[in-house]
């Protein structure tokens, strides 16, 4: 699709909403305060398992200025989960993990709030610990969920125990295709659990309202499943429920929402506050958060394949652990994911995965940016080098002899529209240095010590569901958009207004899309899973389409002429072709009042008939490449990233400056969890690292420019061609460095983080230090 | 047992009370409702409680409410010039340095702390200025940018 068709989208002007943030104005939701406000605070497990025998809180209530104590033995035995339900908003009989939910306390102040917490009486009888999920599968293993059953779909013969979910793939025969191969490499590699650090602490505030609804204050990536959560876990009926959002300082899916964010944490609120009878807020402590809400989850990753000599893959044998904590949270999706991508993005004739999505005794998973896929790739892409090295082949040649081609099939797609995946690579090829001579490239002369590394990735956005806009022109032919989906410097400060804009005819800075509330707003899973444009942004655009039509539809009247011949151009409605004849978007907004009322338009993304449509003509999904040149310092293990290159198909970019900062922030997210980033537990189930003293993330000196190419590719499933980029930049950093590791030095590290004692280790375990 | 805090704050006097305890975050945001200073770590370990205590940027939840007594500290509400904003504010909304903008006000300051001492500053003097502030959004690049374009047009 040709930019020059539009005026407005694939354009960057300022964000909507920059002003407030940079002049200290943005209310956040940790800005918040309520008239008469108390304040809330959780009482958190200390054992990482432990039956409970009995709270006692009689102390707590009587110290001065404590409104409301409650536990498990105040809300509902009502258990709430994604897939599995096998959690209450504070602990009942038993905590799974330390940070685990046992008690709430509202006071006047937080000092208070203190005070009582520590005068809670909990007697635990403390039960082993398990922290390694393979040690968790055994049979001699702690039971951790006396009462969830094992996965229906598990092989027959496995014995296994604590396992929460089970994916499999299965494509070809993948046994017999392995034993014809001419070369086999078989590895295993592992990630560790990384907390995605949102700088804007997690909050909720709630009241009742005089006529008995509660009303509550979230700052959620997903507004509406908190309005779900709350009225599950309390027993309230929807209607009777109403969700704000608040501005968001980040959320990286660690906001997802109450029960995949394990935090609970409105539902919790709202509680004290119907208990106490007064608005409460509770904000969470840093390291707090970093102990008990969710988290990446750390995967070991066995996989083998096997290719022809000519560098054919022929089949692939894996298997997946995938450690979701103590509850399963967002462990199914992701592990799931994680399973389907560890079958690779390219062509892959026999595979068999089994991933086991295991519960320990740790914090809980959640769908932290691109789940599942980060830790799949890290193996993928790293294997993928090992193979090449066993081939004595090129790496970027290794890759595109088996990238698939428009109406192949990979492991979890059943058929692609377009793939561009070779497209990126070649451009990465170039723009980290390789020369193309004739069909071959050439890789730059680099320093001692000096690698390069390349990765690719891809990334499904068909996760569903679907989600509505409700776009309103008013009298004075400025737009309200109404959307469910928050901004966390993504789409409705970015995307939404464009697109609005360019459909009827108004300047950007005449569109407004409002926050959400639940009583307002259209329905929406929240902003996750790359699908803010593709979800929000097809149905604004409907939604102003709709508007469009209705506005032509009076306008016509008025100017005698068929709706079909009119357009707006700087709102006017106009007949095409002889400009003279028009009406003000203004008029025509204002004569709507006598009419219809008002002028609102309605869109939504059908996501039942986006996947039938994906069925019948393949998925048109992003790919990327991204490569690096990283200098290892082979004294101290240091690694120094001296050049960082990301090509993304992401089809068109509305907003091209919002892309390439999406696709920043999320390499920059991985390179941390490549470089240092790790919640370290230990064998008690103690996060050793919780305050951001320790817990290391990469700052500014760390940081590699990244240098970021967008190219078109075929158009997304998204409006205009667009396709999700909130993600899919986490998906290949981690091998690209590990391969520049590899490629400098010839140590193959398997295990994150590449900190620089891990790099030491390996290399003088290969007497290369 | 509280004490009596008298200040200035964008040029302008305040006198509030505060606890010995009280941290200056705390002070600023809880009392006297300049919630543009965020509050994050609260360890000193993220830049985005910055504030500029008698010239030198600071993290205000590290800092003692105390300290601040005869002091002179400016806020991110300090800024702007009525509606005219400074020009590092400026730069960052220009350059798309602005995510979920938590970070913002902290990095505003540590650059206009910067810019206060040195107009011309160098990649280094830049990366040391901002080193304590962490961003979760951006990656770094944009505000690179947004620092340049600011000393650019200063
Ligand atoms: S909140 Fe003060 S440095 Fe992080
Ligand atoms: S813009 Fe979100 S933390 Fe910097």
């Amino acid at each position: 699709m040709a930019k020059a068709e539009f005026k407005v989208v694939g354009t960057s002007p300022a964000r909507k909403g920059g002003v407030e943030r940079v002049i200290g104005k943005g209310i956040y939701g940790i800005d918040l305060m309520l008239k008469d406000q108390l304040h809330g605070g959780i009482l958190r497990s200390q054992y990482a398992h432990a039956k409970i025998i009995s709270i006692d809180t009689s102390e707590a209530k009587k110290i001065p200025g404590v409104h409301a104590v409650v536990t498990a033995a105040d809300a509902p035995d009502v258990r709430y989960g994604r897939s599995y339900f096998d959690r209450y908003i504070l602990a009942r009989n038993k905590v799974r993990y330390m940070g685990d939910p046992v008690a709430a306390v509202a006071a006047d102040s937080p000092a208070v709030v203190k005070q009582a917490l520590k005068k809670i009486k909990v007697v635990y009888e403390p039960l082993p610990v398990v922290i390694d999920p393979e040690e968790a599968m055994k049979p001699e293993a702690p039971t951790l969920h006396e009462d969830m059953p094992l996965p229906k779909n598990l092989p027959e013969g496995v014995k296994v125990k604590n396992v929460c979910s089970f994916a499999a793939v299965r494509v070809g025969d993948a046994e017999k295709a392995m034993a014809e191969a001419d070369v086999v490499v078989n590895e295993v590699y592992e990630t560790k659990m990384i907390h995605p650090q949102y700088l804007e602490p997690r909050i909720a505030a709630a009241q009742v309202e005089p006529n008995g609804r509660i009303t509550v204050w979230a700052n959620s990536q997903g507004p509406f499943p908190v309005r779900q959560e709350i009225s599950k876990t309390l027993g309230i009926p929807l209607n009777n429920v109403r969700v704000i959002a608040a501005e968001l300082g980040g959320g990286f899916g660690g906001k997802g929402s109450g029960i995949t964010s394990g935090a609970a944490i409105e539902p919790i609120c709202a509680l004290l506050a119907m208990k106490a009878k007064r608005p409460v807020m509770i904000v969470l402590d840093k390291a707090e958060e970093t102990i008990s809400t969710t988290i990446r989850s750390g995967a070991k990753l066995y996989i083998k394949t096997g290719v022809k000599k000519d560098g054919t893959i022929m089949a692939r044998i894996g298997k997946v652990i995938y450690d979701t904590g103590g509850y399963s949270g967002f462990g199914a999706q992701a592990g799931g994911r994680c399973t389907n991508m560890l079958g690779g993005w390219y062509l892959m004739p026999n595979c068999h995965i089994d991933g086991y999505v295991v519960y320990t005794n740790k914090q809980v998973c959640g769908p932290v940016r691109g789940p599942g896929g980060p830790q799949a790739a890290f193996a993928v892409e790293s294997h993928m080098d090992s193979i090449a090295a066993k081939l004595d082949m090129d790496p970027g040649e290794f890759r595109l002899k088996n990238i698939p081609k428009a109406g192949d099939k990979i492991v979890g797609v059943p058929k692609l529209r377009d793939v561009s995946l070779g497209e990126t690579i070649k451009i990465a090829a170039e723009k980290i240095g390789y020369k193309k001579v004739g069909a071959q490239f050439i890789a730059p002369a680099l320093g001692k010590n000096q690698g390069i590394g390349i990765a690719t990735g891809s990334w499904i956005e068909s996760a569903g569901p679907g989600g509505g806009a409700v776009v309103k022109v008013n009298e004075d032919g400025s737009v309200t958009v109404h959307i469910g989906k928050i901004d966390m410097g993504t789409i409705p400060g970015f995307g939404i207004p464009l697109i609005v804009a360019e459909e009827l005819g108004v300047p950007v800075e005449d569109v407004t899309v409002v926050n959400v509330d639940t009583d307002a707003s259209p329905w929406d899973a929240g902003t996750v899973g790359s699908r803010g444009i593709l979800v929000a942004g097809t149905a604004s655009r409907l939604a102003a389409i709709d508007a469009r039509n209705q506005l032509f539809k009076m306008a016509a009247t008025q100017l005698e002429c068929s709706p079909e011949d009119l357009e707006i151009v700087n709102k006017q409605i106009r007949v095409k072709g002889t400009p003279a004849k028009s009406v003000s978007l203004e008029t025509v907004a204002t004569n709507a009042h006598n009419v219809i009322g008002e002028v609102i338009g309605r869109g939504y993304f059908d996501n039942v008939a986006a996947v039938a449509e994906e069925k019948a003509h393949g998925s048109s999904q992003p790919f990327t490449t991204h490569a690096c040149i990283v200098e290892v310092d082979t004294m101290t293990g240091n690694l120094k990233i001296l050049k960082y290159v990301a090509v993304h198909d992401i089809g068109f970019p509305i907003h091209p400056v919002a892309v390439e900062g999406q696709i920043e922030g999320a390499a920059a997210m991985s390179i941390g969890q490549a470089l240092c980033e790790q919640v370290i537990v230990d064998k008690d189930g103690r996060t050793m690292n919780p305050s951001f003293v320790d817990y290391l993330m990469p700052t500014i000196n760390m940081m590699p420019r990244i240098e970021t190419t967008l190219i078109h590719g075929y158009p997304g499933s998204g409006p205009y061609g667009a396709k999700g980029a909130g993600e899919i930049a986490c998906v290949p950093p981690m091998a690209a460095i590990a391969n520049a590791i590899y490629n400098a030095t010839g140590v193959r590290i398997k295990t994150l983080p590449l900190s620089p004692a891990n790099v030491l280790r390996a290399l003088k375990e290969a007497g290369k230090a | 047992m509280s004490i009596t805090i008298t200040t200035t704050i964008n040029g302008k006097a305040v006198s509030a009370g505060a606890e010995a305890s009280t941290s200056l975050l705390e002070f600023l945001r809880d009392t006297l409702e300049y919630k543009g200073t965020k509050l994050c770590c609260n360890t000193g370990e993220c830049g985005a409680c910055t504030v500029i205590y008698n010239g030198k940027p600071i993290n205000s939840c590290v800092t003692l409410a105390a300290d601040a007594n005869g002091a002179e500290i400016t806020t991110i509400e300090g800024l702007a010039d009525g509606d005219k904003l400074h020009p590092v504010q400026q730069a960052f909304i220009d350059t798309g340095a602005v995510q979920c903008g938590y970070c913002t006000p902290g990095y505003i300051i540590s650059v206009k702390a910067l810019l206060d001492r040195t107009k011309k500053p160098t990649a280094e003097e830049i990366e040391e200025a901002v080193s304590g502030n962490i961003c979760r959004c951006t990656g770094y690049n944009k505000i690179v940018d947004a620092i340049q374009l600011a000393a650019q047009r200063l």
